[in-house]
């Protein structure tokens, strides 16, 4: 299927994967929730650790077992793992206590507090656009909390 | 307000600043790179996660399901790795991307019957616009569309 679709040309390789990317985080949203009704959030972190080790190994036969060792790359990279985990752990906990049409799209709104975060302590600008998607996000956010 | 709605604020609390980190990161290392030092951040909060979190308790389907958590997510973020290094603009996949939560919303309502009242259903049609907007980050978008 999707050599043929690739083949005659129909999808460009880069649509096909970002279309795959999309389709594979959605389900991750339902597999979470299938669990969370038995499996703790810790006990979620552990296995999702456990799912996560062939992305790593193929990324570090991707970069020839050569990481790079900038020293605040590291301290970046190292933080983003310690607040990915804060944040999964507060997610699994709200698809245990929500459903996951409403859970899925609001935690996927995280991109929101990048862009404030970003204007507030790095200065960069907020395009209209995104400014409209802001909007929209605590607009939603406050509609689905009532 | 809802339980649920308190912990999704946090994990977008959490998650960004996960995003700000991997800007700032990705202008000192690789994407590749930020990924392996992602999982040692993960390594070190093992103590913390095992003290409660004994994973042997759980039944063989509860186990899998929790690592097909895992290996979903991963193959999400391989392909969109995979995209932006096969030529897509920065500027389509990344927003296309954010459009994730409405397979999560169509399978929640087949097959666990989620039912949602018509504002819940404006609220959420409004949060997948949003993000779509927010990912429109034209400084990303620049930085990747001009290699």
């Amino acid at each position: 299927m999707r050599g043929i679709l690739v083949k005659k040309g129909l999808w460009p390789k880069w649509l096909l994967h970002a279309l795959l990317s999309t389709f594979w985080w959605g389900i991750w949203g339902f597999v979470v929730k299938l669990g969370s009704d038995k499996i703790s959030p810790r006990q979620m972190q552990i296995l999702f650790m456990v799912g996560m080790v062939p992305l790593v190994l193929a990324t570090l036969v991707r970069l020839s077992f050569r990481v790079d060792m900038d020293r605040l790359g590291i301290t970046y990279g190292v933080l983003n793992g310690v607040f990915t985990t804060l944040g999964l752990l507060a997610y699994y906990a709200a698809m245990q206590r929500g459903p996951a049409s409403l859970v899925g799209p609001v935690t996927a709104l995280f991109p929101l507090v990048t862009v404030v975060l970003a204007f507030v302590l790095l200065h960069e600008r907020i395009n209209k656009v995104q400014m409209a998607g802001v909007v929209l996000a605590l607009l939603s956010i406050f509609i689905l909390s009532m | 307000m809802a339980d649920w709605v308190t912990y999704s604020l946090l994990a977008i609390l959490f998650w960004g600043f996960v995003g700000l980190f991997q800007k700032l990161g990705a202008s000192r290392i690789s994407a590749d790179s930020l990924l392996v030092w992602l999982m040692v951040g993960f390594l070190l909060t093992l103590p913390y996660l095992l003290a409660t979190g004994n994973v042997f308790s759980l039944s063989s389907r509860d186990i899998f399901i929790g690592v097909l958590g895992g290996i979903t997510n991963g193959l999400g973020s391989w392909f969109l790795f995979a995209a932006l290094e096969n030529g897509a603009k920065a500027s389509v996949a990344i927003p296309l991307t954010a459009l994730y939560p409405l397979l999560t919303i169509l399978l929640a309502v087949m097959f666990l019957a989620e039912k949602l009242t018509r504002l819940q259903w404006v609220g959420i049609g409004l949060a997948i616009i949003a993000g779509v907007l927010i990912s429109y980050d034209t400084a990303a978008i620049a930085a990747s569309d001009g290699q």
